[in-house]
């Protein structure tokens, strides 16, 4: 037998009867999630309990006034003359931006998912609007749609005299939600061609073999499992539409009019401009109702229209 | 080094039993196999004794303690995981080392533990490698070379050939074995490879159902399996089973009566099941007559599928002799090596 | 549906290419090449696609305009922070969630996911309550607490979480025969291994408050406290209206190091971004 060199043999330590393994661990447990939990408490718990109290009541900063009133803010919710037109805007954005958002990714990702040298250049300039600052991206697309930008610029070399884009109602809609569109479709793109990638090959072979054409191709195998893709994305995207502020604000400041004044910047607009946080709170509570439904309504749907989870 | 005692030993999650109250006793320096089919409760038995699995009733003791709530780090003991769990972040020699990091051993006594380690097992010029440059044999060895550098009082395998191919696994087999005949420490090893049982064993523990169904040494259950769960798990090709009664003028299975023993005759009326390896048929003009089913040859040997009056019947030939599907032969079983169970339970009779 | 193509077909792709990518490409380059033109040309007919003029002054009127240095920094040690922080907090958390036991456990997991659930925009109200009491308004603090430990780190959460519940369960087993306890298990073992998973979170997390536009201009008040994004809007004439080409000077100082780091480490961030996938 070899000589072994020794080492130290643990002391038998009999371990206290009361921090056993499990106890430890669940010590362990809740130190690891404290400060996340304590974070969340204060910073997500706690306002939005605030936000519900101070939705009963009248606040205005300005002229330093709280007092309980009840339902009356949401009284005055069904009462705003602005709230149709601003759930409108808010629903025409939300719906132009996920059908452009995701058939654009789309169309995009199948356009990469093909065989051509050099698509990985194409895959990086796509993708790059997602990581140029926000406002910059913004900035730049104001000023090519201004009246005598290069948007209209270019137009006119053609001859065509384009419209004073952010200052007429359709085309300042359309406008908020192409910038968005493309400052933002690349993420969508890339999750896409992960899912087109997941797709095997095989199952094109046999469609081919089967002699099915290459839309049905598409239609049949490629849409049904990429469903779970468009699902997740299409939530992600509606949620994220509901949120859109900044572009708003430095495009359009919500107008003309209120055609672009979507919920988050009219509550933006009646807590921090015009110090109604009574009423802005009420906004915010609608703002939290509509998120919640949409996911929920769409994780219902994930039963019907899903037809494969990997 | 240590022994290591199991004394009525429980695991339930809930209201479920997994395991039901197991004793066993391992000796210093034994190897002993724990081995059974899928969901007998081997591994979890082994994670207990490693400490990775609480212990719902009943004493472990390694050595003169009993470690039942003792962290794996206290108990002395290193494993050999199914996957090698090796960390794929460190070198080989970090991998090695690890544990004795942990363990307050100055730099210089880690280094030459693990050049120990490495020379027995031949992976000194590995050592700088990461895992993931390694071939599965090479961090199998790894895995053991984590294991011993330690020097532990006991070695826990889990299962960890499953994951290499046939060929491979009977090279490791053989190290695993000269590694323990080398340094001696007590062993306990998980698999669900009789083969591997047999193979590798001082003793084996077949388990089934969270129970024990025989204790022994190979041979010991290959020769004399305690009930008809051991002797149709204990060898390959398995035993054949043959329902009947025993009588005055042999076995009664349906369409044939087979030769029996002279000592069963103190059974005779009772309903049985006869068991027979396949090895243990011999062809023979006097014996009783089987039909060819199917012909496997084998080069070294010939493997026969035949019925038996109506029952399926496989035997294994040495002899190179032609035989052809449909035909019928005489084989006679070698009498000394009968089995007979009872039909009720299945314990041995004889 | 991957087949060779023909020559027509592949020019036809790569002509389709090429148009879609104008969008996505132009506005960026316009930024760049805008800011550097005199004000004379940057409404210039035909449009300049390349300068036909060039004035630099333009960003020298950045700095001088606003304390363009000191909202850089803001904005640089605001993000550093962040990143670091939620990566520390997150991979704590998401260890915790998908790896050890504890009471509650579940349950607290759906407390915490309630972050995913509820946009900055709805607490945005009682956050300035809060922080105006805790006499927090006008400093960088809401910017740096509320991501770490608030709702958006929650996904960088659930991003770790995932990843550790498919980490194999035998690595740890085997420190914990090495002799490991839970905290060095977490930090010798499953942080080391947990390094692309990390790699996403910072990125998302660094982009996410470089970005961040709408807690700025609630929370900060005085142009020395300003972040980029807001700072980029300020740069206006005495009637309001956009000085466009000092606008696009200090937005391709913004914009630029981020994608320049982009380009150089291209592979990290669209995969990065690609499997964490969710926020932009």
């Amino acid at each position: 037998m070899a000589v072994v060199p020794q080492t130290a043999r643990p002391e038998g330590r009999s371990s206290s009867s009361f921090w056993t393994v499990a106890r430890r661990d669940s010590l362990a447990g809740f130190l690891f999630i404290a400060p996340q939990l304590i974070g969340i408490t204060l910073f997500v718990l706690i306002p939005l309990c605030l936000v519900f109290w101070y939705s009963l009541h009248e606040w205005n900063v300005l002229a330093n006034t709280f007092s309980y009133t009840g339902a009356t803010n949401y009284q005055m919710l069904l009462e705003d003359p602005n709230l149709p037109s601003v759930l409108g805007a808010t629903a025409v954005f939300s719906a132009g931006l996920v059908i452009f958002n995701l058939s654009l990714a789309l169309l995009l990702a199948v356009l990469l998912n093909q065989k051509l040298a050099g698509i990985t250049i194409f895959r990086t300039l796509f993708f790059s609007p997602v990581v140029v600052s926000l406002v910059a991206w913004t900035i730049v697309w104001g000023f090519l749609l201004q009246k005598n930008g290069g948007i209209n610029g270019v137009l006119l070399v053609f001859g065509i005299e384009g419209p004073n884009w952010l200052r007429e109602p359709v085309t300042a809609m359309i406008s908020v939600i192409v910038v968005q569109v493309f400052k933002n479709v690349g993420l969508n793109m890339i999750l896409f061609l992960a899912a087109l990638q997941g797709v095997p090959n095989e199952l094109y072979e046999a469609a081919r073999i089967d002699g099915a054409p290459r839309f049905k191709q598409f239609r049949r195998i490629t849409l049904p499992l990429i469903s779970p893709t468009i699902l997740l994305t299409s939530i992600i995207t509606i949620v994220g539409s509901l949120q859109v502020f900044a572009q708003i604000a430095v495009l359009t400041q919500g107008g003309p009019g209120l055609t672009t004044t979507v919920l988050v910047y009219y509550l933006y607009q009646q807590a921090f401009q015009f110090h109604f946080f009574g009423y802005g709170s009420t906004l915010s509570i609608m703002l939290f109702a509509i998120v919640v439904v949409l996911t929920f309504a769409q994780w219902q749907m994930r039963k019907r229209i899903v037809f494969y989870e990997s | 080094m240590a022994e290591v005692t199991l004394s009525n030993v429980r695991k339930s999650y809930g209201a479920v039993d997994i395991i039901h109250g197991i004793d066993l006793g391992i000796s210093d320096g034994e190897f002993v196999v724990l081995v059974g089919p899928s969901g007998c409760g081997k591994s979890t038995l082994l994670r207990m004794v490693a400490g990775l699995e609480t212990i719902s009733g009943g004493e472990v003791r390694i050595g003169p303690r009993v470690v039942n709530d003792l962290d794996p780090k206290d108990r002395d003991i290193a494993m050999v995981f199914q996957n090698y769990a090796l960390y794929p972040h460190m070198t080989v020699a970090t991998n090695m080392g690890f544990s004795l990091e942990h363990r307050g051993g100055s730099k210089a006594e880690i280094a030459e533990r693990v050049k120990w380690a490495a020379d027995i097992l031949g992976l000194a010029p590995l050592l700088d490698r990461y895992p993931r440059q390694l071939s599965g044999g090479q961090r199998q060895r790894v895995a053991m070379g984590r294991a011993i550098v330690r020097n532990p009082q006991v070695f826990l395998f889990d299962e960890p050939l499953s994951n290499l191919d046939a060929k491979l696994r009977v090279v490791m087999r053989g190290e695993i074995k000269s590694l323990h005949q080398r340094l001696k420490t007590t062993t306990i090893y998980v698999t669900h490879d009789q083969v591997e049982a047999m193979t590798m064993a001082d003793k084996i523990v077949v388990l089934n159902g969270g129970r024990v169904e025989q204790i022994g040494a190979p041979l010991e259950l290959y020769d004399r399996p305690a009930n008809q769960f051991v002797a149709g798990f204990i060898g390959s090709p398995s035993m054949n089973f043959l329902n009947g009664t025993i009588t005055a003028e042999g076995f009664a299975a349906p369409g044939i009566v087979l030769p029996l023993p002279a000592a069963a005759q103190v059974h005779t009326g009772r309903k049985a099941v006869y068991g027979i390896r396949p090895e243990h048929f011999a062809l023979d003009e006097n014996g009783v007559p089987a039909e060819i089913i199917l012909v496997e040859p084998m080069g070294s040997e010939t493997q026969v599928t035949m019925k038996l009056g109506e029952t399926l019947a496989t035997g294994v030939f040495r002899e190179r002799v032609s035989l052809s599907p449909g035909a019928t032969i005489r084989v006679r079983p070698d009498l000394d090596n009968v089995h007979l169970f009872a039909a009720d339970g299945g314990q041995r009779l004889n | 549906m991957k087949a060779e193509f023909s020559p027509r077909r592949r020019v036809f792709l790569y002509g389709l290419l090429c148009v879609l990518l104008i969008p996505f490409v132009f506005p960026t380059w316009w930024m760049v090449t805008s800011s550097v033109k005199p004000i004379s040309d940057i409404f210039a007919f035909p449009p300049q696609l390349v300068p036909e003029r060039y004035d630099w002054t333009t960003y020298s009127k950045v700095f001088e305009l606003q304390p363009f240095v000191k909202q850089y920094w803001n904005s640089a040690y605001i993000a550093a922070l962040v990143t670091v922080g939620t990566m520390i907090v997150s991979s704590m958390a998401g260890y915790a969630f998908a790896r050890i036991r504890f009471p509650f456990a579940n349950a607290i997991f759906m407390v915490v996911l309630l972050g995913l659930l509820i946009p900055s925009e709805v607490t945005i109200v009682p956050l300035f309550q809060m922080f105006l009491k805790a006499g927090m308004v006008n400093t960088h603090w809401p910017l740096i607490l509320v991501p770490i430990f608030g709702a958006p780190s929650v996904f960088a959460t659930f991003v770790m979480r995932q990843f550790f519940i498919a980490l194999p369960a035998e690595l740890e087993e085997a420190a914990r025969v090495d002799g490991l306890g839970r905290f060095k298990i977490f930090r010798k073992i499953a942080l080391p291994l947990a390094r692309p998973a990390l790699a996403s979170v910072a990125i998302f997390t660094f982009l996410h408050s470089w970005n961040l536009y709408l807690e700025p201009i609630v929370f900060l008040s005085s142009a020395d406290k300003f972040t980029l994004p807001q700072a980029l809007t300020q740069y206006t004439d005495a009637y309001g209206g956009p000085m466009w080409n000092i606008q696009l000077a200090a937005a391709t100082l913004t914009a630029l190091p981020v994608l320049i780091v982009f380009i150089i480490a291209q592979k990290q961030f669209v995969e990065g971004l690609a499997h964490t996938g969710l926020k932009g």
